[in-house]
C-alpha cells in the first residue's frame, strides 16, 4: 500500500470509530499512532512524534485563551449579565413587529461579544426569554425555536471557541480571526430579525398561539426602564465588550491577554453583584476546567492527527485531486459546505472542525480562498448543525433547560428552520463577498 | 462534550466518588483524579492573576512579568494534563453518542462490549503517551533542562514533564477503571 | 543502475525563511549534481517544510530524534541542551559581519572539542551555520545618546533582554509577529531587530526611527543531520553532504547579505530615517552592561570557557575587533 492508501484507509477508519461513538481524543490519537507506525514503518517514530505532540505540541501561549475565554463565559452567565440585556432589549423594542423575537435576538448579539459558546447563550436565554414570550402570547415552540435559533450568534460573533479552534488548526492569527466574524455575526443578526419580522406578518400562525390577542398585548404596557436604570444594566456588558474587543481590534491585547482580562473583568462584576459567593465561585472554575480539557484534550490528538496526514502526504493529494477534477473554487466550496452539512446533522462542531479542517484549509488556500474568510465560510456551516436534527445541540440545550413536556423536540427543530434558512443566505452571500469577512483586516 | 458539557454551573454534576467500603478502587481513583483536577482548576485562576499581572504591571509600572507568554504556554500542558483522569473518570470526554444510543437501546450488551473495547483504546493510548514521555522526563531531570534564558528567568522543564507522565498513569488506569465500571452508559434519547 | 536513497528533510518554518532558503535552494540541488556526476546514487527527497511536522521549539528534537534526516535547528531555541552554540548572544558587539560568523562556526562546529562533542551528544552531525545579521534599533525616537533610551520600553525577546541590561530601558517579551501591534498600541516604544527579519513585519510604519548600533551577528543554529542516519549513509553520499553543507553556508551568507540590502532599500523607500550611534555613546552602552556573559559561564563551566576563549581568537584572527573583551580574565 502506498502512504496515501494508507492515509484515506485511516481517515475511513477514524470516521468509522467516532460514528460509532468511540471518544474522539482516542480515535484521533490511536489511528494517527497506527498511521505514523505503518506509513513510516518505525513504531519508534510513532512514539517520539507522540511525545512531542504531548509537550510542545500543547505547550503554546494560543491554546491558554481557551480556558480564558470559557471562565469569562460562565461568569458572565452567573452574573445576570443576559437577564439584564434582555430587559433592556424588551422595554426598547417590544412594541416592533414580533418585538420579543427581535429583543432576543438583539440581546443575542450583545451577549455574544462576551461569551465564547452557543450553549451558554442558549442556556441563559431559555430561562430569561421563553417565559416573557409565551406569557405575551407566542407559541412555546416559537419561542425556544428563536433562542435555539438565535444562540448560534455566541459562536460567531467574537470571542468565540471555534474561531479559536479554527485559528488554531489553521494556523492563523486568531485576533484576526475574531475581526473578521463581526461583520457576518452583524449580517446574521440583521438577517434573522427582518425574517422573524416577515413571520410574523405573513405567517402570524406559525409565531403566535393567540395571534389577536398577542396583537392587543403588544399594545400594553409591559416592563418599563427609566434611562438611568437601562443605562445601569447596560453599563458593565458594555465594560466588559470595550475592554476585550476594543482591546483585541487595536491590538491592545494578544487574544490571551484580552481572554485573561475579561475574565478578570467578569469576575469583577460578578462579584459586584454579588451574584457570586465562594461556593459558586468554586463551580464557575471547575466547570471552566471540565469544558476547557476536553477541548484542549481534543485539540492536542487533532494536531497529532494532522501530523500523521502530513506524513502521509494527504492534503496535497487531495489538493492534487480537487484541481484535476475540475471542481474549481466554487464546486470545492459547495461540496465542502455540502460534507460538513451533513456532518452536522450527527456531530457536534468541536469534532467536525477537528476532521475537516486539517485537510481542507491547505486546499482552501491552494484554490485561492483567503484563509480568514475560509474560517467564517467553516464555522458557519458548522453552527448550521446546532440546529439540525437528529442532533442539534442547542436545540437539546433549550429543550433541557426549559423542561417543558408541552413542547417537544420536534416541535423546537420545526420551529429553527426559518433560522437554517437565513444561515444558508447568509452564508451564500459570504461566499460570493469575501469582503464581509476580510474587510477590517489588515 | 465540548459543547454539550456547558450548562449553567449550578446545574454541573459534582464528582461522584464511590464509598470506599464499597468500590474500594473507584474510591481511591476518584479521589486521585479530583484531587490532581482541583489543582489544575487552581491553575487557571494563578493563569489569569498572572496575566493581569503583566498586564498591568506593563502598562503602569514599567514593570512586565518576564516569560508570561511561556509560563502560559506550559501552563496548558499542566491544566490539561491534571484535568484528563478526572474527565475521563466522570465519562466527560466528547464523543458523538447519536449512533451509540440506538445501538444502546436495541441491545445493550453490544453497546456495553463497545463501551468496554473503546475505554480499553482510550487505556492503551495515554499508556503509550506515559511510555512516550517516561525517558524525555528523566533526561529533563538529570540534564537539569529548563525553559527561559540563563541571566534573565528559568524554570525547570522536569514537573511539566512530570505531570504529562502522571497524569496519563492515571488517566490510563481511569479509562481501564470505565472498561469494567462502564456505567452511566448513554442510552435511549439525548438528554 | 543507480541507488536511490530516501531522505526526510524538513523545517519548523517555511521555505522563504532565511535560515530555510538554502536548504531548499543550494543544499538539495548540490547533494543532487554531486552524487548525480558520479552517477552511484539518488536522493529521494521526502520534504516536510513549512512546521508540517514539528513546531519551532522542537528544531532540535525533530533532526536529534530522526523525525526528520536532515533539518534546521535553531539552537537559539535550546539554552537549556545546546547551550554552548549560544555564546554569541551573551557575547555582544563582538561583529557585524555576519559572514564571519558562519565562517567561524563552520570551523568550531567541527573542530572546536566541546562543541563537536556536544553535537555528537545531540547525536547530530552539523553541516552548515545559520546566522542573523546584525542586530538594531528599530523605534519610534532615535538614539542619538544613551539617555535617549532611559525609561523606554523596547521589545527584546529570550537573552536579547540581556543586551539592555544597564542602558536604562526596559526589555518587552515579544516576536516578530507581535511586534508591529506592541509598538502601534503603545505597548513597546520600539524592538531590537536585524533587517533581513524586520522587512517582513513591517514595523517600520510603526518604528521609523533606525538607529544603527551595531549590537552584532548571531550564531541562530545549524543545518544538521541525524547521526544514525548519517553514519548509515554510503561514504560517497556523506561527502556529498558535507560539500553541499560548504555550498550552503556560502549561499546562506550572501542570501542574508542580499536580503538585508534590499530590506534596508525598501525601508528607507516606504520612509525609514537612518541613524548611526556615536562610537562614544556605543562604547558607553557596552561598557553600561552588566557581566552578562558570567550567568552562561557558570551554566556551562570549563567547556563555556573553552568555546568562549575559541570564539574569541577566531574573531580577532579574521581581523574583528569586538568593543568589549568578553573573554578577558577567564
Ligand atoms: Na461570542
Ligand atoms: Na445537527
Amino acid at each position: 500500500m502506498t502512504s496515501l492508501e494508507i492515509g484515506f484507509l485511516l481517515i475511513g477508519l477514524l470516521v468509522g470509530l467516532v460514528l460509532f461513538g468511540m471518544h474522539i481524543a482516542y480515535a484521533l490519537l490511536g489511528v494517527a499512532f497506527l498511521g505514523i507506525w505503518m506509513i513510516r514503518g518505525s513504531l519508534d517514530l510513532s512514539f517520539r512524534m507522540l511525545e512531542l505532540t504531548a509537550y510542545s505540541g500543547i505547550s503554546d501561549y494560543l491554546f491558554a485563551t481557551i480556558p480564558l475565554f470559557v471562565l469569562m463565559g460562565l461568569l458572565v452567565s452567573v452574573s445576570n449579565v443576559g437577564r439584564d440585556t434582555f430587559e433592556v432589549a424588551e422595554a426598547l423594542l417590544k412594541r416592533m413587529l414580533c418585538g420579543l423575537g427581535v429583543a432576543t435576538v438583539a440581546a443575542n448579539t450583545v451577549f455574544a461579544a462576551v461569551t465564547g459558546v452557543s450553549i451558554a447563550s442558549a442556556a441563559v436565554f431559555t430561562r430569561v426569554a421563553v417565559p416573557e414570550m409565551t406569557r405575551h402570547g407566542y407559541k412555546a415552540s416559537f419561542s425556544s425555536g428563536t433562542v435555539a435559533g438565535s444562540s448560534v450568534l455566541g459562536m460567531l460573533i467574537p470571542p468565540s471557541l471555534l474561531l479559536i479552534i479554527y485559528g488554531v488548526l489553521a494556523e492563523v492569527s486568531i485576533g484576526s480571526m475574531f475581526i473578521a466574524g463581526i461583520v457576518p455575526g452583524v449580517m446574521l443578526a440583521l438577517g434573522f430579525v427582518a425574517m422573524l419580522m416577515a413571520l410574523a406578518g405573513l405567517a402570524p400562525r406559525f409565531v403566535f398561539a393567540d395571534p389577536k390577542a398577542a396583537q392587543e398585548r403588544r399594545a400594553e404596557a409591559g416592563i418599563h426602564l427609566s434611562l438611568g436604570e437601562i443605562i445601569w444594566k447596560l453599563v458593565p456588558i458594555v465594560l466588559l465588550i470595550v475592554l476585550v474587543l476594543g482591546g483585541l481590534y487595536t491590538g491592545y491585547f494578544t487574544p490571551t491577554e484580552a481572554g485573561g482580562i475579561g475574565a478578570f473583568g467578569a469576575l469583577l462584576i460578578a462579584i459586584g453583584r454579588r451574584t457570586l459567593d465562594r461556593r459558586r465561585l468554586w463551580q464557575v472554575m471547575k466547570q471552566t476546567g471540565t469544558v476547557s480539557v476536553s477541548i484542549l484534550l481534543l485539540l492536542v490528538a487533532a494536531s497529532f492527527y494532522s501530523r500523521m496526514l502530513s506524513i502521509a502526504g494527504l492534503p496535497n493529494a487531495i489538493e492534487t485531486l480537487v484541481v484535476e477534477s475540475g471542481f474549481g473554487h466554487w464546486g470545492f466550496i459547495f461540496v465542502y459546505v455540502l460534507v460538513v452539512f451533513l456532518m452536522g446533522m450527527i456531530l457536534d462542531s468541536t469534532s467536525i472542525l477537528l476532521i475537516v479542517v486539517p485537510i481542507a484549509a491547505p486546499i482552501a488556500q491552494g484554490l485561492g480562498f483567503d484563509l480568514f474568510h475560509f474560517g467564517i465560510i467553516t464555522v458557519i456551516a458548522v453552527e448550521i448543525g446546532l440546529l439540525t436534527p437528529p442532533f442539534g445541540i442547542s436545540v437539546f440545550t433549550v429543550h433541557n433547560t426549559l423542561n417543558d413536556p408541552g413542547t417537544s423536540v420536534e416541535s423546537i427543530f420545526l420551529a429553527t428552520l426559518p433560522f437554517i434558512a437565513v444561515m444558508l443566505f447568509v452564508l451564500g452571500v459570504i461566499i460570493a463577498v469575501p469582503e464581509t469577512a476580510t474587510l477590517f483586516l489588515r | 462534550m465540548s459543547e454539550s458539557s456547558i450548562q449553567e454551573p449550578q446545574q454541573a454534576e459534582g464528582e461522584v466518588i464511590p464509598p470506599f467500603g464499597e468500590a474500594p478502587v473507584g474510591f481511591v481513583l476518584g479521589t486521585v483524579t479530583a484531587v490532581l483536577s482541583s489543582v489544575g482548576t487552581l491553575w487557571i485562576g494563578a493563569l489569569m492573576a498572572l496575566i493581569v499581572a503583566d498586564v498591568i504591571g506593563r502598562n503602569f509600572f514599567d514593570a512586565p512579568i518576564t516569560g508570561v507568554a511561556e509560563i502560559a504556554g506550559h501552563s496548558v500542558v499542566a491544566i490539561v494534563f491534571l484535568q484528563t483522569a478526572a474527565a475521563i473518570m466522570q465519562g466527560r470526554l466528547t464523543r458523538a453518542d447519536f449512533l451509540f444510543r440506538r445501538i444502546a437501546g436495541r441491545s445493550e450488551s453490544s453497546a456495553a462490549a463497545m463501551e468496554s473495547l473503546f475505554c480499553l483504546a482510550g487505556a492503551v493510548v495515554f499508556a503509550l503517551i506515559a511510555w512516550a514521555s517516561w525517558d524525555k522526563m528523566i533526561a529533563a531531570y538529570l540534564r537539569a533542562e529548563f525553559f527561559g534564558v540563563q541571566g534573565v528567568f528559568t524554570v525547570p522543564t522536569w514537573p511539566f514533564r512530570a505531570i504529562i507522565v502522571g497524569g496519563s498513569i492515571v488517566a490510563a488506569l481511569a479509562a481501564l477503571y470505565r472498561a469494567i465500571h462502564r456505567t452511566p452508559l448513554p442510552t435511549g434519547p439525548e438528554q | 543502475a543507480q541507488e536511490s536513497i530516501t531522505v526526510n528533510i524538513g523545517s519548523s518554518h517555511p521555505e522563504q525563511n532565511i535560515w530555510v532558503y538554502a536548504m531548499k535552494n543550494t543544499f538539495q540541488p548540490t547533494v543532487d549534481k554531486i552524487l548525480a556526476e558520479a552517477g552511484e546514487y539518488e536522493i529521494d527527497w521526502s520534504e516536510a517544510y513549512g512546521g508540517t511536522l514539528y513546531k519551532y521549539t522542537d528544531t532540535r528534537e525533530a533532526v536529534q530524534d530522526g523525525i526528520v534526516d536532515v533539518g534546521m535547528v535553531g539552537t537559539v531555541w535550546e539554552g537549556s541542551t545546546m547551550p554552548l552554540q549560544n555564546v554569541t548572544y551573551f557575547t555582544p558587539f563582538a561583529t557585524a559581519d555576519h559572514k564571519m560568523i558562519i565562517e567561524i562556526f563552520d570551523d568550531l562546529n567541527v573542530n572546536q572539542p566541546d562543541l563537536a562533542k556536544s553535537w555528537e551528544d545531540s547525536n547530530m552531525v552539523p553541516l552548515s551555520s545559520l546566522i542573523t545579521d546584525s542586530y538594531d534599533v528599530y523605534a519610534t525616537f532615535p538614539v542619538n545618546a544613551m539617555s535617549d533610551l532611559q525609561n523606554r520600553k523596547l521589545n527584546a525577546p529570550g537573552t536579547s533582554a540581556n543586551w539592555l541590561q544597564g542602558t536604562g530601558a526596559t526589555p518587552v517579551d515579544g516576536a516578530l509577529t507581535t511586534y508591529y501591534t506592541n509598538i502601534q498600541t503603545g505597548v513597546t516604544e520600539g524592538t531590537l531587530s536585524f533587517a533581513s527579519g524586520i522587512l517582513p513585519t513591517r514595523v517600520y510604519e510603526v518604528a521609523p526611527e533606525l538607529t544603527r548600533v551595531g549590537i552584532g551577528s548571531m550564531y541562530f543554529g545549524e543545518l544538521a543531520a541525524n547521526k544514525d542516519f548519517f553514519d548509515g549513509l554510503p561514504e560517497p553520499v556523506q561527502e556529498a553532504f558535507r560539500e553541499a553543507g560548504k555550498a550552503t553556508s556560502k549561499a546562506h551568507g550572501e542570501y542574508v547579505a542580499e536580503l538585508a540590502a534590499k530590506a534596508m532599500d525598501e525601508m528607507q523607500a516606504a520612509g525609514l530615517t537612518v541613524h548611526e550611534l556615536s562610537d562614544a555613546e556605543k562604547q558607553k552602552w557596552v561598557e553600561g552592561l552588566p557581566d552578562i556573559v558570567q550567568p552562561w559561564l557558570d551554566q556551562t563551566g570549563d567547556a563555556g570557557k573553552a568555546v568562549l576563549a575559541a570564539y574569541f581568537s577566531a574573531l580577532r584572527e579574521r581581523g574583528a575587533t569586538p568593543l568589549r573583551n568578553w573573554d578577558e580574565g577567564r
